[in-house]
């Protein structure tokens, strides 16, 4: 089963699985999506129940105790959705994370993964920059520490906003691109095995591990050496991946092809000592082999939280300043240190001869 | 002699020197300038935090025959002798000290 968090969570959960369950904090939000399974996550101001959580993610934290038991309940095992900008999705999860986070062990079957989408730092509000440098700092990394998550995968919206695309294609996108990934079991089970093996026991099992997952997918040529074109076609839609620790693989060669192909892929990652789990099918489709690979790799919170710094950073010097120009009318100050000391000098001179002038006219010279 | 007065004006510090400018100034406006007035401007200006330090300063003076300490009522005024004179102007000369103001001259 599969759940999305907050708006952008939602919507990303829903168009993966058409089945999902979608949280929010406003029910205005939750109805905008035909979802069958709907929560909603009680928080009350003064005024009655939100309608929205500002960007708060501290709103969300709240809301999640509402939610708390249910939520727990139906993770278990399955996919989150979230994104880590906004106040709904980057609060709830975030708890959720904690919770995690606390609990002694979470056997392999029961392990969460989680799909967070980060904002594109260039260009999206500085708000969202910051609660997301809160939410890798604290929580997920703390969860990743635990070992008691899945996957994670870290898509970002970098690619919407360099190509201007529009939500609805980007999201799109980014899910035909998921569902490429996570089809592996099911085409190793449908089409015909030839070498390997991967089924949805060791699907499950790659998924329950603890790491950052960044997957890909291209037509493989056997003649260019693998990692030349593995570089070349990095999923633009995730974080680009580090030196991986562990990987999964598999090779669909067309009716008749070559099925010893794979062999420069394991040799590829044997020189990182990785060993990786493979299924080699034959899929009649295909006029091409086409490989999909997913690289499991650690990766350092507080990296990613210093390349969000110093675009937060930039963001907040052009917050002040827009601020300055806006509301203080500071005139230019220009100050010629040459001048002000003449004038300093000037004025010292002068003092010292209204005093002896003083004496004088007092008749003490 | 003029080298013992030589090294009495060398022995002077800014304090003394601030004591005999703010005496000259209200002299020169015929106002009275008296230990009080004289504590609390070294005080503001953070030169002294004591009253003690402040009669230190003014005795110095009044012992090289820089000033003339006179009782008047209930104060004692403070006025420059022509020594006094002579080692300020051979402070400002020299340009040994900044002046500084005097609060109770600003009032």
């Amino acid at each position: 089963m599969t759940m999305g968090i907050g708006g952008a969570g939602s919507k990303l959960a829903f168009l993966y699985d058409g089945e999902a369950t979608i949280v929010n904090v406003s029910e205005a939000e939750l109805s905008k999506l035909p979802a069958k399974n709907r929560i909603l996550a009680v928080v009350h101001s003064a005024t009655g129940q939100l309608r929205g959580s500002r960007k708060n993610p501290q709103i969300g934290r709240e809301a999640f105790l509402s939610i708390k038991r249910e939520m727990l309940a139906q993770i278990c095992g399955n996919l989150v959705f979230s994104s880590t900008g906004g106040g709904t999705g980057n609060g709830i999860t975030a708890s959720l994370l904690d919770d995690l986070a606390h609990r002694e062990t979470v056997p392999a079957g029961e392990k969460t993964a989680f799909v967070l989408l980060l904002p594109y730092a260039k260009l999206e509000p500085a708000e969202f920059i910051d609660n997301t440098i809160g939410f890798l700092r604290g929580p997920l990394s703390q969860a990743i520490d635990s070992g008691n998550t899945g996957n994670i995968f870290l898509f970002t919206n970098r690619l919407k906003f360099e190509s201007k695309l529009s939500e609805q294609d980007y999201n799109a996108a980014l899910i035909e691109s998921l569902k490429v990934f996570m089809a592996i079991p099911r085409k190793g089970e449908s089409f015909r095995l030839l070498d390997g093996h991967v089924d949805y026991e060791d699907f499950d099992l790659y998924l329950s591990k603890p790491y950052f997952n960044h997957f890909t997918y291209f037509h493989y040529d056997p003649e260019v050496d693998f990692q030349k074109q593995l570089e070349a076609n990095l999923n633009p839609y995730l974080l680009p991946p580090e030196k991986p620790i562990e990987a999964l693989f598999l090779l669909e060669v067309p009716a008749g092809g070559d099925p010893t192909l794979f062999y420069d892929i394991l040799s590829h990652f044997a020189k990182d000592n990785v060993t990786p789990v493979y299924s080699v099918v034959e899929n009649p489709e295909l006029d091409k082999p086409f490989v999909t690979v997913s690289l499991l790799y650690s990766r350092k919170p507080a990296e990613l939280v210093d390349d969000f710094n110093r675009v937060s950073h930039a963001h907040t010097q052009a917050k002040v300043r827009k601020s300055l120009e806006q509301h203080v009318p500071l005139p230019v100050l220009r100050v010629s240190l040459e001048s002000e000391a003449k004038r300093q000098g000037k004025q010292q001179g002068a003092d010292e001869a209204e005093i002896l002038t003083v004496l004088r006219r007092l008749g003490k010279l | 002699m003029e080298q013992l007065f030589k090294d009495q004006v060398d022995g002077l510090q800014e304090a003394h020197f601030l004591v005999l400018y703010w005496v000259t100034t209200a002299e020169d406006r015929k106002l009275r300038y008296n230990i009080t007035n004289c504590f609390d401007d070294l005080k503001s200006l953070r030169i002294t935090r004591t009253k003690q330090t402040a009669a230190a300063v003014v005795e110095a003076l009044r012992a090289l025959r820089f000033i003339d300490v006179r009782d008047e009522g209930n104060r004692r005024n403070i006025y420059i002798t022509a020594y006094g004179a002579r080692a300020l102007e051979a402070l400002v000369l020299r340009r040994a000290f900044a002046v500084k103001k005097s609060a109770f001259l600003e009032v």
